[in-house]
């Protein structure tokens, strides 16, 4: 301490004001004095309950200061990789002791037992890591501090992702920590052209966000304009992937989601060997897929892990669950309402003989159970599980049984919306159900006044608007049209994987092969003869 | 231009198909059986080949201006202001087509579908959805007429292979009819009907690939006439000629003749109308575009959009003009007859003026296929 009195005459002001002052830019570097150091960090940071501060010397010679906070950052690790050592030094140490010149260097390469150490001499950058969980160390006499990684978070266990269930096929789910979903990407995809780089978005809660794309395939525009995008987002607080989405979407007025957003690990390596772009958000167990296209929200990673025939059917059933949830109330009205002479004889006089009782016209009928069905699935999914199962049954019940007897609405109405619910729940991407589920609501309107004339009308508006959807330069009807013939091999039918031998060429990727020249082979003679074979 | 020209062959040939089948299909085998009894599928096959003509001479001025649509290579063969003054007539043109095919879908469903419904609403309704579309890039413009030509073009087949059950092919003979002055005229109103295919002036300078539009846009011709003889040929087959004169809406009698297996619907008619609500739409599409972006073109400006709703008052009044069903088809045929000098014989003088003068475009193409 006494040594470096001189050093202490020139330091007056505080380390912040001297730098700034200097050459007017926001960097602060750190300065030798120990004491004067402290004293600010104490100032600064003291108040906090969290944050231990520790004097200790190293090597029973130069006084150090550590500092740390003890949630966010490993206290053992600490004491045992980093205190102890230090004080209680190797042999070799003892025996030919570093002065303060070489001291940091030989701290780093030959006493300290961890690998995450960084030397840094700017203060904004010291402290930052500071609020990450990791240690700072400042010496006496040198005029860097040490920053070493330390940090521990809590973190839950992997899970079975929530939204996005399967049956056959992986059980993993991206979870909150972007370091665990980055391991979760990287153990799939053990290639270096897995590219991952990260920046730092929201000006208080300087949310980490990783951009993940595969370097040989993915088109170089698509990166440029999404690292472009997002680095033009200054908020506050990006506490979700959600809030990043707003900000980088193309049309944040459409009710269609122009980025997709999934949990499962598997669906988004698929995306990323195809050339599309993954955002993983630290906080969030949601990864943005770009660019999507419609299409994707039919899709499910079970389409392609089912056999070919078996994947297909599903995609059928759910291409038309997809259609019945958007369109099947409205067409109920419009043959009720406007034209019964389409249906069969029997059919219509049974349709009607339901609706005997009913006083409203068959629009508000449907209208007024259809937001009563609204508010029950909203209601699910807030209340405490114990209860919601009691409460859905409750719902049908009333909803059902009790509406009818009252005279409220037809039971075929009833089964109609039942349909055009369940048809909602069968579309595997949220987002997407969620829009299809909004915008039945206008086309019944439609078809209230205008009949099956409204219906196609508000059909086609809605396919006009997709249409003119982009999502980061992507047409979002995508390859239907424009067409392609390649992509066509994957819209309402999947080709048989071999059969599908390159990646979607909307996506302009670099590398457009899928299929490699002896699985070609081998499908094309269609059948190995086995041993058992008698023909052979 | 500053949209980026990406228009494929497969989006060329889909915006003539789906800009020439419209609500004119309604009334078409009526036309052809009025001007030529029997003969009416020789009729219409002139009529295809007078707009096939049409179609190549637009081409080949389009071909060698590759560059430019119509209202840019007109201006530099007639001159500034000559130019000008003609393109005015093809936007009024294009503008009463949109009018009166409005208005003609509109009467046609309040007529079929939606009886107690003023014709005002439904024709507004139409092109509200025409003017609310045309606000899009022609890009998208391609993606739209490419997406529902499978909605436009399988109904029509349909009913002409479930309508073939009741097919009579004694009912197609003679084949030839008798006056030919008659059936020349029902041909013009036939080629008349094709006319929509005349936005193709602005999609070429728009095309990948301008050299191969000659190709595209004959195939889509081609194969939109097929589906037009087709419609001829069966309504003929199973109503005979003498009935047909009687029927305003032919095609859609032959909808209603035809039931889908299994007795599903009752009625194939309403279901047929409301699909082919689809196919006007892109039809009325592609006028509206089409007189947005000439009036663009005409005052020079670089967006089109402020046309789409300014617009739609003035064509709305315009459809609104005939008092009845009658006034209106004889408006329409009148019109359609008269537009022919607009779409055949104007670019027929552009093209001799500019084969005299030699003057070529940026970039020259062959001028024959």
């Amino acid at each position: 301490m006494f040594l470096f009195r001189k050093n202490r005459k020139k330091l007056k002001t505080k380390p912040m004001e001297q730098k700034a002052a200097q050459n007017g830019k926001e960097t602060i570097t750190l300065r030798d004095d120990l004491q004067d150091s402290v004293t600010y960090l104490e100032k600064f940071l003291g108040q906090n309950e969290d944050i231990v501060f520790r004097h200790f010397r190293i090597f029973g010679n130069f006084s150090a200061f550590l500092c740390y906070f003890s949630e966010h950052a490993n206290p053992s690790e600490i004491n045992t990789d980093i205190l102890k050592p230090l004080m209680y030094p190797p042999e070799h140490i003892e025996k030919n002791p570093p002065d303060i010149s070489n001291l940091v260097e030989v701290m780093i390469k030959e006493v300290l037992y961890q690998s995450k150490v960084k030397t840094i001499t700017d203060w904004e950058v010291l402290i930052e890591g500071l609020f990450q969980g990791d240690t700072i160390m400042l010496i006496d006499g040198v005029n860097s501090g040490l920053k070493i990684g330390t940090r521990k978070l809590k973190e839950r266990s992997i899970d079975e992702p929530r939204t996005e269930l399967v049956v056959l096929g992986p059980r993993e789910g991206f979870i909150e920590q972007l370091g665990t979903n980055i391991g979760l990407l990287r153990y799939r995809l053990p290639t270096s052209d897995l590219v991952i780089k990260t920046m730092k978005i929201g000006k208080f809660t300087k949310t980490k966000v990783a951009v993940c794309y595969i370097k040989s395939v993915t088109d170089p525009e698509l990166i440029k304009e999404v690292e472009d995008r997002l680095s033009k987002i200054e908020f506050d607080s990006v506490l979700d992937s959600g809030i990043i989405e707003q900000f980088i979407e193309d049309n944040p007025y459409s009710p269609f989601p122009q980025i997709q957003t999934t949990e499962r690990p598997d669906r988004t390596v698929g995306n990323l060997i195809e050339g599309r772009v993954a955002i993983l958000t630290q906080g969030s167990p949601f990864a943005l897929i770009l660019p999507t296209v419609f299409n994707q929200f039919y899709q499910t990673t079970e389409d392609y892990t089912n056999r070919f025939l078996m994947g297909n059917f599903i995609r059928m059933i759910r291409i038309l669950a997809l259609v019945f949830s958007l369109i099947f109330p409205s067409m109920y009205v419009s043959f009720i309402a406007f034209n019964p002479e389409l249906l069969p004889t029997e059919f219509a006089v049974a349709v009607s003989g339901g609706r005997a009782g009913v006083p409203f016209p068959a629009v508000i009928e449907v209208l007024v159970i259809e937001v009563a069905m609204e508010i029950l699935r909203e209601a699910t999914v807030r209340l405490p599980q114990q209860v919601g199962g009691a409460l859905s049954i409750v719902g049908v019940l009333i909803i059902g049984q009790a509406a009818v007897e009252a005279g409220f609405a037809s039971p075929v109405t009833v089964v109609v919306i039942a349909i055009a619910t369940i048809g909602s729940f069968a579309t595997p991407v949220y987002t997407a159900a969620f829009a299809l589920r909004m915008l039945r609501f206008p086309i019944l309107i439609l078809a209230g006044t205008f009949g099956l004339y409204g219906v196609v009308i508000g059909a086609i508006l809605i396919f006009n608007h997709m249409l003119s959807l982009k999502s980061f330069g992507v047409p979002y009807m995508s390859p239907v049209s424009p067409p392609d013939k390649e992509g066509m091999k994957d819209v309402v039918v999947r080709s048989p994987l071999w059969k599908m031998k390159s990646r979607p060429r909307f996506l302009q990727p670099q590398d457009i092969d899928r299929v490699g020249a002896k699985t070609q082979d081998l499908r094309d003679r269609r059948r190995v003869p086995g041993p058992f074979d008698d023909s052979n | 231009m500053d949209t980026p020209k990406k228009i494929t062959d497969i989006q060329t040939a889909s915006i003539v198909i789906s800009s020439i089948i419209g609500v004119g299909v309604l009334p078409l085998p009526l036309f052809a059986v009025r001007a030529g009894n029997t003969a009416a599928p020789i009729v219409t096959l002139i009529g295809i080949a007078i707009s096939l003509f049409a179609l190549f001479i637009i081409t080949v001025l389009g071909m060698r201006h590759p560059n430019k649509t119509i209202f840019g290579y007109s201006e530099e063969i007639l001159g500034k202001w000559l130019g000008r003054f003609c393109n005015i007539f093809v936007i009024l043109f294009f503008a009463l087509l949109t009018a009166l095919g409005s208005r003609e879908f509109g009467a046609v469903v309040t007529t079929a579908i939606l009886r107690e419904t003023p014709i005002e609403v439904t024709v507004l309704v139409m092109l509200l959805l025409a003017a609310i579309t045309s606000r899009n890039d022609l890009n998208t413009f391609a993606y739209i007429h490419t997406f529902y030509l499978p909605v436009i073009i399988s109904p029509v087949v349909i009913i002409v292979v479930l309508s073939l059950q009741n097919a009579n092919a004694l009912y197609l003979q003679p084949l030839l009819g008798n006056d030919i002055g008659d059936m020349f005229k029902g041909s013009l109103t036939i080629a008349s009907l094709c006319q929509w295919s005349f936005v193709l002036t602005i999609i070429i300078p728009l095309m990948l690939n301008p050299k191969r539009a000659m190709r595209t846009g004959m195939t889509g011709l081609l194969i939109a006439g097929g589906i037009l003889l087709m419609l001829v040929v069966a309504s003929v087959a199973v109503f005979g000629a003498e009935e047909t004169k009687k029927l305003l809406w032919p095609t859609l009698e032959l909808a209603r003749t035809t039931t889908l297996p299994g007795d599903l619907l009752q009625r194939m008619d309403v279901v047929f109308l409301t699909v082919w609500v689809t196919a006007v739409f892109t039809t009325l599409l592609s006028g509206y575009t089409f007189i947005c972006h000439a009036l663009s073109g005409l005052f020079r400006l670089r967006d089109h959009k402020i046309f789409s709703f300014s617009l739609l008052p003035i064509i709305f009044v315009l459809s609104m003009l005939p008092g009845n069903l009658l006034q209106m088809y004889k408006v329409i045929e009148f019109v359609g007859r008269f537009g022919l000098i607009v779409t055949i014989g104007y670019p027929c003088i552009l093209l001799a003026i500019d084969l005299i003068r030699n003057k070529r475009g940026k970039r020259s193409a062959p001028t024959n296929m």
